[in-house]
């Protein structure tokens, strides 16, 4: 049973590739299909024979396209539009949880607010707040009770600025599905974060202080440099959340501000099931989280232990 | 870096300015967290404390909140004699325990399985993360194709080797779902339970072999004791993330067929769009939530009794060696 | 290319009316926010927008989105005190809701001025079930037509039912057209045994909204109802239990995973050639013979809703009306106007609509393009206006409905049982509504 007797034998071999075949199988049929009309898709001749088409991606992409392709009637999706509202929300709120969480982390870690234990306590049931339980007050507050006079100083000046009717409100903007994910997102970067802070020297600290440096100086200088392995795997974890949510994003956002994930969704109402369409748009969403998975794998695994093993 | 010494230099010259420094030093932990703070008050204590205030009013979507009328309890009682929402909190432990359970017997085995070095290890971790990495709403998609009546991938395969067809999204809705949720999170406890057995102490492992412990007896004595606390945080997390999953579910089967997988995030979101009554929601939130945290602390305590054990088991153990 | 110079002679006719004194050029330039459904019948109303816009310069920005979507977004937008809409498609049973709310602009101001109010609309072309199932409020009973009622929407989008049927596989064993639901039924379980691996007929059936609509779809028919005159609920009489029995039959004899399936797949397994029958909403005609969506294109007839006790066919679709909340009413009547003309009704039926008017039914142009129009126009004379209730309470009924149908076609429920508790929850939900307080 020691590592270096069992060296090579096959049916190792056999379950890991079973396994990886078994967890990329269904992407790749996704990818397959997306390159084939539905009349490919549903006839029945399966396999890797048929004449592939990018017209899914022309019907997908067809506000950004530089040509109209002619098989489209209209315009219908309007997923250019949707993927930057998608990058957009994704990115700015990656960012702001990172850096809101790092520092909580660093303030909770070094200056003993609470005991650890606590501090994982809470975060955890923070964490543990589904999506679903928000999506009641978070729509009635974000349209409702989140909104600034239109004819206050504040309100008028947005007003004049994005336009839009009625009061402005959280609702329907960026800012808004912004919010709401940094706060989702926020105890579980603060729980993955500590457990790297944590092994961060104190006496690298110290030493800058002794340097009259401030304890923001060194917590942006020192401090953040060292927990980059950590702030990549959080910053994985966050955008992954950002950009896959459909819930709350879809009782958030307007017409302008619509995320991938609620197109696809829209997408596949009951009318026309177009197969090929859908797996299209699917595939463009999947794209940047397995851009992710190819280039960060140690990355990931080291986040999901962190959280798991050291919180 | 010029700032610095200059600080320094003002720090030894001029006590007073201390005192100021002193109190930036004392305050920097409420600046740290503070932001945090905010955050999460807004976005989510607020919300709560909406959402409980809410869930006792007559509160349909056409109103706002100042229209509505207040009820007291009587949302929480007519769901706690309504059968459906009943029904759709025994759909929700179902799926819940049942995922749980299988992803961990099946990851934990996979992980003392191939705990050994292999090449293609790494390939298969990458390749594992993938399904966890997709969006459920995705996910959702690609397992509805698959599970076509008669175009899907397996009932294709099915009939090719002569087998019958499966009603995957029928009959066996439930387990279909459940299938597609153990697709895309038994990697998640795979990749724990390697992390955490390749972390554990080689010096006892080792020491149970000289002492001609058979492979079973290893693990059962020694890897899944010592492995446990890390088994139950990752349980827990996997436990709270089953009672978040909703899109998948809402794709595939939009709770259907009857309430076969109507979990009690479909009910609420149902609840809110289609029968657009608010309190009520609200209201099924809140037990959604209190049901959640029974159980969360539930596996705190029990976590607790457990650290405490390994912590004398591994003692005993590091003694015989 | 022959649909476009047909738009185009079109346009040009309507130019040469409008150009004399156009009531239009007040609002030229004015770009109206309006909000459709993602539904067969709006892509039809996307490809003839771009008309409007030509002739009046009014620009129109349309926010697409399936229909259970839209109702929620129209909940919020017309509930704010300045709604984003100027123009929005409703859900039929959503009419109940919003005009409860006072959340519609009452017609009237606009047709009875004379700036806005075409004299050639010849609003009597409108046809009247709709027009009192989708666009009337206040009648008997609410929401029916009645001396106390009027006009909040006009039907844009209606929809009946129909029966489709393979023409090649009717001929080659010999069959009958279904007139009566016995017939039909006969027939549904016959055709797996003549064609192994083909369902009978294709129905709706998934949790929800999904099997709630197919009930009904044979509830009328049969001569059932959902309440009695007196609000009670009597969706468990006897004809309630056969049609639940007649939805149990059809799926049983339908094709592979007909349980659960939505109206996509219902659609998706008729035009894929999976069922050799297709009893639904009229809106599907367009696609029949569209080769890219169709693998039976040329094969499908079609006939009128068979007959149970009586006729009495689906009414449904969407209507379209004016938020009161909304900015530019009286440019948003203008659109409403012109999409529901005869013209107007015409280019949408063309370009693959449902028609709301009579005219467009017996239309020469429309009947060559689509020749099933002159069955659809008869099914109409037979479309209930009292097809489903239309009351608030609605929502929460029809998804008690939908699920306790779906637990009966799965598991093995009694019929009767199952529509007792439905009719004893609905009582409740009455009664809490304050239905009964006049008893």
């Amino acid at each position: 049973m020691s590592h270096a007797t069992q060296k090579q034998n096959p049916a190792f071999y056999a379950v890991i590739a079973l396994l990886v075949f078994m967890s990329v199988g269904p992407v790749l049929l996704m990818f397959v299909n997306s390159f084939k009309l539905d009349v490919d898709i549903l006839s029945g001749t399966s396999g890797l024979l048929f004449f592939p088409t990018i017209q899914n991606y022309e019907t997908a992409l067809c506000d950004i396209l530089w040509y109209e392709p002619d098989h489209l009637r209209f315009c219908q999706l309007k997923f250019g539009g949707a993927f930057v509202n998608s990058l957009t929300i994704a990115i700015i709120s990656t960012i702001l949880t990172l850096v809101i969480g790092a520092m909580a982390a660093y303030g909770l870690v070094r200056f003993r607010f609470l005991g650890r234990d606590t501090v994982s306590t809470t975060t955890l049931l923070v964490r543990m707040v589904p999506p679903a339980v928000l999506l009641v007050p978070v729509f009635g507050l974000w349209n409702n009770q989140f909104c600034l006079d239109q004819n206050g100083l504040l309100g008028g000046w947005i007003k004049d600025i994005f336009g839009g009717r009625g009061d402005p409100c959280l609702a329907g903007t960026h800012s808004g599905i912004i919010l709401i994910y940094v706060a989702m997102n926020l105890p579980f970067v603060i729980w993955i974060l500590q457990s790297f802070i944590v092994q961060v020297p104190r006496s690298l600290e110290e030493a800058a202080r002794v340097d009259g440096a401030g304890p923001f100086q060194v917590f942006f200088m020192v401090v953040l440099p060292l927990i980059k392995p950590g702030l990549a795997a959080a910053a994985i974890f966050t955008f992954r959340i950002a950009w896959n949510e459909y819930l709350l994003a879809s009782a958030l956002s307007d017409r302008d501000t619509k995320t991938v994930p609620i197109l696809i969704v829209n997408n596949m109402s009951e009318f026309n099931v177009e197969w090929g369409v859908i797996m299209a748009t699917g595939m463009l969403l999947a794209i940047p989280p397995i851009i992710f998975t190819l280039l960060a794998s140690r990355q990931i695994i080291t986040g999901m232990t962190a959280g798991a093993v050291k919180g | 870096m010029s700032d610095m010494t200059v600080a320094k230099g003002m720090n030894q010259r001029r006590p007073a300015k201390r005192k100021a420094v002193s109190l930036a030093n004392r305050l920097s932990p409420y600046a740290f967290v503070g932001p945090a703070i905010i955050v999460l008050f807004i976005a989510l204590i607020i919300p709560l404390g909406y959402m409980i205030y809410g869930s006792m009013l007559d509160w349909t979507a056409s109103q706002s909140i100042e229209e509505a009328d207040f009820i007291g309890l009587k949302n929480y009682t007519d769901l706690w004699n309504d059968p459906r929402f009943m029904k759709s909190v025994s759909v929700t432990l179902r799926f819940a325990f049942i995922v749980v359970v299988v992803e961990l017997i099946v990851g934990v085995g996979l992980a003392l399985l191939l705990d050994r070095d292999i090449k293609g290890m790494t390939f298969l971790r990458t390749m594992f993360i993938l399904p966890m990495m997709i969006a459920p709403v995705v996910v959702g998609l690609m397992w509805r194709f698959m599970y076509h009546p008669s175009d899907g991938t397996f009932n294709r395969f099915l009939e090719k080797i002569g087998l019958p067809s499966v009603d995957w999204l029928g009959e066996h809705a439930l387990m279909s779902v459940i299938i597609a949720d153990i697709w895309q999170w038994t990697p998640f406890i795979f990749i724990l339970a390697l992390a955490a057995l390749q972390s554990l102490p080689r010096s006892t492992l080792e020491a149970a072999r000289i002492d001609g412990a058979s492979p079973w007896q290893q693990i059962i004595y020694i890897k899944l004791p010592l492995m446990m606390p890390v088994l139950i945080v990752t349980a827990l997390l996997r436990l709270i993330d089953a009672f978040k999953v909703l899109e998948v579910i809402l794709v595939l089967t939009d709770g259907g067929p009857g309430q076969e997988t109507q979990i009690l995030s479909h009910r609420i979101n149902e609840t809110m769009t289609e029968v657009r009554h608010l309190g009520e929601a609200a209201a099924m939130a809140n037990y959604l939530l209190i049901l959640l945290m029974a159980l969360t602390l539930g596996m705190l305590g029990f976590n607790r009794w457990q650290e405490n054990r390994t912590a004398r088991i591994r003692a005993a153990a590091e003694e015989d060696v | 290319m022959l649909k476009t110079m047909t738009y185009a002679s079109f346009g040009a006719a309507l130019m040469a009316t409008t150009a004399i004194a156009n009531p239009y050029s007040e609002y030229e330039g004015t770009t109206l926010v309006v909000n459709f459904p993602a539904h067969p019948h709006y892509d039809a109303v996307m490809q003839i927008l771009p008309e409007f816009t030509a002739q009046t310069g009014i620009e129109v920005e349309v926010d697409q989105l399936p229909y259970l979507a839209m109702r929620e977004r129209q909940t919020l937008e017309l509930g704010q005190d300045e709604g984003e809409y100027d123009l929005v498609a409703y859900v039929v049973f959503s009419k109940a809701d919003y005009v409860y709310a006072d959340q519609l602009e009452n017609l009237a101001k606009y047709f009875m001025n004379p700036n806005l109010a075409d004299p050639s609309y010849d609003a009597d072309d409108l046809i009247d079930g709709y027009v009192y199932n989708i666009g009337f409020a206040g009648g008997s009973r609410g929401y029916l037509e009645g001396k106390t009622g009027s006009l909040f929407g006009i039907p844009y989008g209606s929809e009946t039912s129909v029966l489709g049927y393979r023409t090649d596989i009717f001929e080659k064993h010999g069959l009958e057209v279904p007139e009566t639901y016995e017939e039909m039924l006969e027939l549904a379980c016959q055709i797996p045994a003549l064609e192994p691996g083909m369902g009978g007929l294709a129905s709706r059936a998934a949790s929800g909204h999904h099997a709630a609509h197919a009930f009904l779809l044979h509830l009328n028919p049969l001569g059932g109802a959902i309440f009695d005159d007196n609000w009670e609920p009597v969706m468990n009489s006897a004809e309630g239990v056969a049609a639940a029995e007649a939805l149990k039959q059809i799926v049983e004899c339908g094709p592979e995973g007909a349980v659960n399936f939505g109206f996509g797949e219902a659609l998706g397994s008729f035009l894929n050639g999976d069922t050799a029958m297709y009893l639904d909403t009229t809106v599907v005609a367009g696609q029949v013979n569209d080769p890219e969506r169709s693998q039976v294109v040329g094969n499908v007839g079609w006939a009128l809703h068979p007959m149970g006790t009586e006729r009495a066919s689906q009414t449904g679709g969407f209507g379209i009306g004016i938020p009161s909340n909304a900015e530019n009413k009286e440019a948003a009547f203008l659109l409403m106007q012109w999409l529901t003309s005869r013209e107007g009704d015409k280019l949408v039926a063309l370009a693959g609509g449902n028609p709301s008017r009579f005219s467009t039914h017996a239309d020469p142009d429309v009947n060559a393009a689509f020749p099933h129009m002159a069955t659809f126009g008869e099914a109409l004379q037979y479309a209930d206006p009292d097809w489903r209730p239309i009351i608030p309470t609605w929502g929460r009924i029809n998804a008690d409905l939908g699920t306790t149908l779906s637990e009966v076609l799965t598991q093995e429920l009694d019929i009767q049982e199952a529509l007792d508790g439905v009719a004893e929850r609905a009582r409740a939900a009455m009664d809490e509504a304050g239905y009964y307080s006049w008893q």
